[in-house]
């Protein structure tokens, strides 16, 4: 019957948003702890998930490691990566307008992704797994990849759990405290130059897992970068910025609005909906769905 | 075996705020250090915390100097300042704030500043940002005291406040004095500044232009015909 299989496929596309959405708030979260925390966007954000996804890939042929499995050693090596990115190179121009790190970390995403071309060649790559292919079906002609709905929990998983970490730990009470208030934050003896590397070696770390996440369910080339950083954009900006939870429901409408965006577009447009999104937002509701007030009191000193 | 602040010349950019100012706290005394609207008093305890580098002079504790230390490390180094505005970090609750203040020597332990600011325990589950002014001001004495600070600088304690509540606060004080902790008082308020201190200094135009015991300033007749309006 022609409704019930309307319905199945808006079912499917449903389903197949929310994993995807899921993917997009682990994608997103190190961009807008950045952005609220540092006040630096980070236009070199995309570029850190391909290359995780890269670090994946590479872990995966040499030594057909399950790219879930090296997900401990992608973010140990991205972890220390964005500690000393920030460190040694973000840290220089971190009280400069934003403008100045906006460039920064466009020329940072311009090197890093002509190294990855390097590299690696231009080519489209996808990290295969045995169970890529399996998927469990649901009632109402609903099928469920497993790989996808494993990146999804993982993602989802990892996203909450640094909500948890930033209001509940030591360390991640002094990344809020500095977000807030740099000068206040130091008043405490709080070190705000380690607490900033802290945070941006993090963000890269969960931005690399994203990366393997994503070689896992698609394919990816260097070239991909600006679109991550695109939709971690869009879903910092629609969740309100700086927020975990912000970047979880952010995501997850990004990833709706993609999927079900396919359904109704013609192929070639269902890469505006993030755009087409991302204006609707700013027009409505600019301070986003959670709000910013959470960050509203920011101090410099 | 002071907190000592000597010879400082300090300002922002070129514009020197601060000429020559010599100002000492000892263990356990109340110094209050007063003057008019932009005679340079904040700035001076901004020199004292490491917020703003002093182009002559030197800060010391203890004899230890602290000239080029950072902000961190003055801190660390026993000496607290609960900063012009009072900067609670608003979005986090009460308990939050006071373990920030804990921060750097690990003590989660609220009971004694608790029981300093009674108040503060029905709140510690509110967010800082939703606090009364007298309420937030205690906060911020409250969280400087979590880290157990040799030295405490306080800028403009009774700001926007209402004055029962300044006295309530001011009370305070003389309980954490007692328990060897140095003060240093900035108020506009020279009337109760000098009442609470032991010893005072008058700041005008970034110059100390008199010093010495509280009770001898607050009978100064210059003093008194410009500060406490007599």
């Amino acid at each position: 019957m022609a409704r019930d299989h309307l319905m199945s496929q808006f079912l499917q596309a449903t389903l197949y948003g929310l994993l995807q959405g899921g993917v997009f708030a682990l994608v997103a979260v190190g961009f807008s702890l950045v952005w609220g925390v540092m006040n630096v966007v980070n236009l070199a954000h995309g570029a850190f998930v391909v290359a995780g996804a890269y670090l994946a890939f590479e872990l995966h042929s040499w030594t057909g490691i399950d790219p879930f499995l090296s997900v401990p050693v992608v973010a140990v090596a991205l972890f220390a990566l964005g500690y000393l990115v920030q460190r040694y190179l973000v840290n220089l121009v971190i009280n400069a307008p934003v403008f100045i790190t906006l460039l920064l970390t466009f020329g940072l995403e311009l090197v890093i992704v002509n190294g990855m071309i390097m590299l690696f060649t231009a080519n489209y790559r996808s990290i295969p797994t045995g169970y890529a292919t399996t998927s469990l079906a649901l009632p109402g002609d609903v099928r469920l990849p497993l790989g996808r709905l494993i990146a999804a929990l993982l993602a989802v998983g990892l996203t909450l759990a640094l909500g948890y970490l930033m209001r509940h730990t030591r360390i991640g009470l002094a990344i809020l405290a500095t977000g807030m208030d740099r000068g206040a934050a130091r008043l405490m003896g709080i070190k705000a130059a380690h607490v900033y590397a802290l945070t941006f070696g993090l963000a890269v770390a969960l931005a690399g897992i994203a990366g393997a996440a994503v070689g896992t369910i698609g394919t990816f080339s260097p070239a991909d970068a600006g679109r991550f950083t695109l939709f971690s954009f869009v879903a910092a900006v629609l969740g309100g910025l700086g927020t975990m939870s912000g970047a979880l429901y952010g995501g997850l409408l990004l990833g709706l609005a993609e999927a079900w965006g396919g359904q109704l577009l013609p192929g070639t447009l269902v890469n505006a909906v993030a755009f087409a999104v991302l204006v609707v937002v700013l027009a409505v509701r600019p301070q986003g769905l959670a709000g910013r007030s959470f960050y509203a009191a920011r101090v410099e000193v | 075996m002071s907190f000592a602040l000597e010879g400082i010349s300090a300002g922002y950019g070129r514009v020197l705020v601060l000429h020559d100012v010599t100002v000492t706290v000892a263990p356990g005394e109340i110094v209050a250090l007063v003057g008019p609207n932009g005679a340079g008093k904040s700035t001076l305890l901004r020199v004292a915390s490491g917020m703003v580098r002093a182009s002559r002079g030197s800060v010391r504790v203890d004899d230890r100097n602290l000239d080029r230390a950072s902000i961190e490390q003055i801190a660390r180094a026993g000496v607290a300042h609960v900063p012009e505005g009072r900067r609670l970090f608003p979005g986090l609750t009460v308990r939050d704030n006071l373990r920030l203040g804990g921060w750097q020597n690990r003590n989660r332990d609220l009971e004694p500043v608790l029981a300093l600011f009674p108040r503060l325990a029905d709140r510690l589950r509110q967010a800082a940002g939703s606090l009364s002014g007298g309420e937030q001001q205690m906060c911020a004495i409250a969280r400087a005291l979590m880290s157990q600070p040799r030295f405490l600088l306080i800028d403009e304690l009774s700001l926007g406040l209402a004055p029962v509540l300044v006295d309530e606060i001011m009370a305070r004080l003389v309980a954490i004095a007692a328990t060897g902790t140095g003060i240093l008082l900035v108020e506009q308020d020279a009337g109760a500044a000098l009442e609470l201190a032991a010893r005072g200094y008058v700041l005008e135009n970034g110059v100390v232009v008199l010093e010495g015991p509280a009770a001898q300033l607050a009978g100064d007749a210059r003093v008194r015909e410009a500060y406490l309006g007599i």
